[in-house]
C-alpha cells in the first residue's frame, strides 16, 4: 500500500500560505470522513480483536494501531464502500504482524501458531455436528465466548466474521486472504467444532441426550 | 430441486448457504419449497437457524472505552498539527 500525502509527510515550509491552507483543508476533510465513516466501527472492531487476543490492553492496542493506519491511508478508502471490512481487514493484518514480531521473543507469547491452516482441502465434509436447541438454550454468553475463544485462531476467525459480523463470503475472503471454496470449508469445520465444544460443555453441567433411549 | 431429494448431505449444505445469505433468490425459493415438504430438512433448518441467532444474541460484547475514542482522535490531530 503506497502511502498518500499527509500533511506530517509535506515539509511546510516549502508551501505557499495558499497551499498550506488546501492542505489543512484537506486533512480537515479526512479528519472529519474518518470520525464519520470509520470511528463508529470501532465496537465491532474492539470485540473481533478481543475475540483474536483474548486481552484487553492487546485489544486497545490492535484498534489503535488498526485506526491509526486507517487514517493514515484513508485516501485509498472511498467513501460509502464497504469501510467495515476494510477496517476489519486492516485489523486482521496488523494482528498478525504483531504476533510475527512478539514470536521472534517466544518467551513473551503464548499464542497459538496463527499461520498452522487446518484446511486439508475446499471441500465441505457432508457431516453436521448435531446440537440439538434444549443443549443451548440455556447458556449465558460467557460459555459461549469461552467455546469460541477456545478454537484455533483461524477457526474463530470465520465464526466470528460470518455468524458475529454478518460479512458475505466474498469480504470473509478479502479479509482473511483465502479463497471463498476455503472460507466454506473452514466455516464448517469451526461450526461443528464450536458445537462439540458447546456439547461438551452442556455435558459436563449434566444433560443427558435421550434421543438414543427413545 | 427434485434431483437433490435423496442427497440430503446436498440440501443440508444448501440450507447452510440460504442462511448465511449465499444463495440466488431462485435457490431460495426452490429450497424454501424443499423445506416445506421435507420434514426432515425442515428440523435441520430450524436447528441450523436456531444456533446462528443463539450465537449472535450470546456473544459477550463490550464497548471500547471513551478514552480509547479520544486517545486515537488525539493521535491523529497531533499527526495533522505536526
Amino acid at each position: 500500500m503506497k502511502e498518500q500525502n499527509n500533511i506530517q509527510d509535506i515539509n511546510q515550509e516549502e508551501l505557499t500560505p495558499q497551499e498550506l491552507q488546501a492542505l489543512r483543508e484537506e486533512q480537515a476533510a479526512k479528519e472529519r470522513k474518518f470520525e464519520k465513516e470509520l470511528l463508529p466501527l470501532i465496537d465491532a472492531l474492539y470485540n473481533f480483536a478481543y475475540h483474536l487476543t483474548y486481552d484487553h490492553e492487546n485489544s486497545n492496542d490492535l484498534v489503535q494501531e488498526t485506526y491509526l493506519k486507517a487514517f493514515r491511508f484513508i485516501d485509498k478508502y472511498e467513501a460509502g464502500t464497504n469501510a467495515k471490512a476494510w477496517l476489519f481487514r486492516i485489523l486482521k493484518n496488523e494482528f498478525i504482524n504483531q504476533y510475527r514480531k512478539k514470536s521472534k521473543r517466544p518467551t513473551q507469547v503464548d499464542f497459538e501458531d496463527i499461520v498452522s491452516y487446518h484446511d486439508q482441502d475446499d471441500n465441505i465434509p457432508q457431516s453436521y455436528v448435531d446440537l440439538r436447541q434444549e443443549i443451548f438454550q440455556g447458556m449465558m454468553g460467557d460459555e459461549v465466548t469461552i467455546a469460541i475463544n477456545s478454537l484455533p485462531v483461524d477457526f474463530r476467525t470465520v465464526i466470528l466474521l460470518c455468524d458475529i459480523e454478518d460479512f458475505t463470503y466474498e469480504e470473509i475472503s478479502k479479509i482473511v486472504d483465502i479463497p471463498i471454496g476455503t472460507v466454506r470449508s473452514r466455516l464448517h469445520r469451526a461450526r461443528n467444532l464450536l458445537k462439540e465444544q458447546l456439547k461438551k460443555y452442556a455435558v459436563s453441567l449434566g444433560y443427558k441426550d435421550m434421543r438414543s433411549k427413545k | 430441486m427434485n434431483h437433490a431429494r435423496n442427497n440430503f448431505p446436498t440440501l443440508m449444505n444448501r440450507v447452510v448457504l440460504y442462511l448465511d445469505n449465499a444463495l440466488s433468490s431462485q435457490e431460495e425459493r426452490e429450497l424454501l419449497l424443499e423445506i416445506q415438504s421435507n420434514p426432515q430438512l425442515k428440523a435441520f433448518f430450524q436447528q441450523e437457524k436456531s444456533f446462528r441467532e443463539f450465537l449472535r444474541n450470546k456473544v459477550n460484547r463490550k464497548s471500547v472505552s471513551p478514552a480509547l475514542v479520544q486517545n486515537i482522535k488525539d493521535k491523529i490531530r497531533i499527526h495533522t498539527n505536526s
